[in-house]
């Protein structure tokens, strides 16, 4: 039994080519435009997926809407660039300016793996996930950050402890960028961690 | 001159984009969601982000058109994915990204792009590709500014609505990514405010 995943669309164009288009759009059993969450039902979904870039002004009046999703056991999955502080409770994100330059200037983004035996890594690697950030997070106890950026924190983080549910956490932000037809990392990202949010057993 | 409305982008854009407000200051700002409530009269131009929900901006159609009917000037980044206006096309992708492919060329002078090299416009810091990727397919009757590839694919096209106004139509990033860089592009965004705030809506050339 694979898990029936949800994703919000926000109007965007990046949003309607990752999650309309043939490539992604058989792991989506549901898409939410975003201003209409408040009106749509979520039992029929096990995973939602906030997309990267959706504005948090939008998912603010939802909190109570994630928080029960959570509290029923189901799997959130909080990408980047999405302000989660503002309407969820317990995720710490911290700014880090963006280097879009690090791979021309022989510099390295300090990412290193940190759960290997975690079975996302049986879909993608390192270099899969490797692409500016625009923030690192504080891993809450118990939760297992799968992807380290130096000693900063994570930017990738799976967390079955804080809630009845599991949320995924990442700064990064694949959906931005592979929608905009740029930096192929972003796409192997999609190509791998949506077949796996997919095979997850639903609880 | 006429004001220019730039619409912010949505809030979850990050904090990777230059605010245009530090480099075009005669120019006025709304959060994202207030178009919908906004008396457009008062502006010249309004100035869409590529980080656009263009599911909402595609509700606002017969306000769009009452504006550009009264001659008002609209610039539009990003690529077409939505139903938003008659004169917009789905974006169509570059079928592959080489660097031939990728090769902005100028197609016809422009106020907004003079003096801008369009070596500028392929290539930052030595990398192509950022400029655009396709484009969105211009109404009969645009005038294609710049294309991009072998086969100049028109990523920039104006046109001059037989009703009344005019669309600046840009596939790729915000145009006011240029603000403030240190090579011809830095002219971008005080030229496009000059040439949309302004009330020579004339059909002359690509102006």
């Amino acid at each position: 039994m694979t898990s029936r995943i949800a994703a919000l669309d926000g109007g965007t164009y990046y949003h309607h080519r990752t999650l309309y288009e043939p490539r992604y759009r058989e792991f989506f059993d549901g898409v939410i435009y975003t201003r209409e969450l408040g009106e749509t039902v979520l039992e029929d979904y096990d995973t939602l997926i906030v997309s990267c870039r959706t504005d948090p002004s939008v998912l603010r009046p939802h909190r109570e809407k994630f928080r029960q999703f959570l509290e029923s056991g189901r799997t959130l999955v909080i990408m980047g660039s999405t302000g989660p502080a503002e309407w969820i409770s317990g995720i710490e994100w911290h700014f880090t300016p963006t280097n879009f330059w690090w791979w021309k200037e022989g510099g390295s983004l300090g990412l290193h793996v940190t759960a290997p035996d975690h079975p996302l890594f049986d879909h993608i690697t390192l270099a899969d996930a490797t692409w500016h950030h625009h923030g690192h997070l504080i891993v809450p106890e118990g939760a297992v950050s799968l992807i380290d950026v130096g000693d900063l924190g994570s930017v990738l983080y799976d967390d079955t402890v804080t809630t009845p549910g599991r949320m995924i956490v990442t700064t990064l932000d694949p959906m931005y960028h592979h929608g905009s037809h740029f930096m192929p990392a972003t796409t192997r990202f999609l190509d791998g961690f949506l077949p796996w949010l997919k095979g997850m057993t639903p609880s | 001159m006429g004001l220019c409305l730039f619409i912010n982008p949505i809030k979850g854009a990050g904090d990777d984009l230059p605010d245009v407000g530090d480099h075009a200051p005669n120019i006025a700002q709304i959060d994202h969601y207030d178009l919908s409530d906004i008396d457009l009269s008062p502006y010249a131009a309004l100035m869409l982000p590529a980080h656009l929900d263009q599911r909402f901006f595609g509700t606002l159609t017969t306000k769009i058109e009452g504006f550009l009917a009264q001659g008002g000037t609209l610039v539009f980044n990003g690529h077409v994915a939505w139903p938003m206006l008659p004169e917009f096309e789905t974006f169509v992708p570059l079928e592959s990204q080489s660097l031939e492919n990728l090769i902005i060329h100028r197609l016809a002078d422009h106020p907004v792009f003079e003096g801008v090299d369009t070596q500028h416009l392929t290539f930052r810091r030595g990398v192509a590709g950022f400029y655009a990727r396709g484009y969105n397919p211009p109404p009969k009757g645009a005038i294609a500014l710049h294309g991009v590839g072998p086969d100049r694919l028109p990523c920039d096209w104006v046109y001059h609505r037989p009703e009344g106004g005019r669309i600046l139509m840009h596939a790729g990033n915000d145009l006011w990514m240029y603000a403030g860089s240190k090579d011809s592009t830095a002219r971008i965004v005080p030229q496009l405010c000059l040439w949309a705030g302004g009330d020579d809506h004339g059909q002359g050339g690509a102006s």
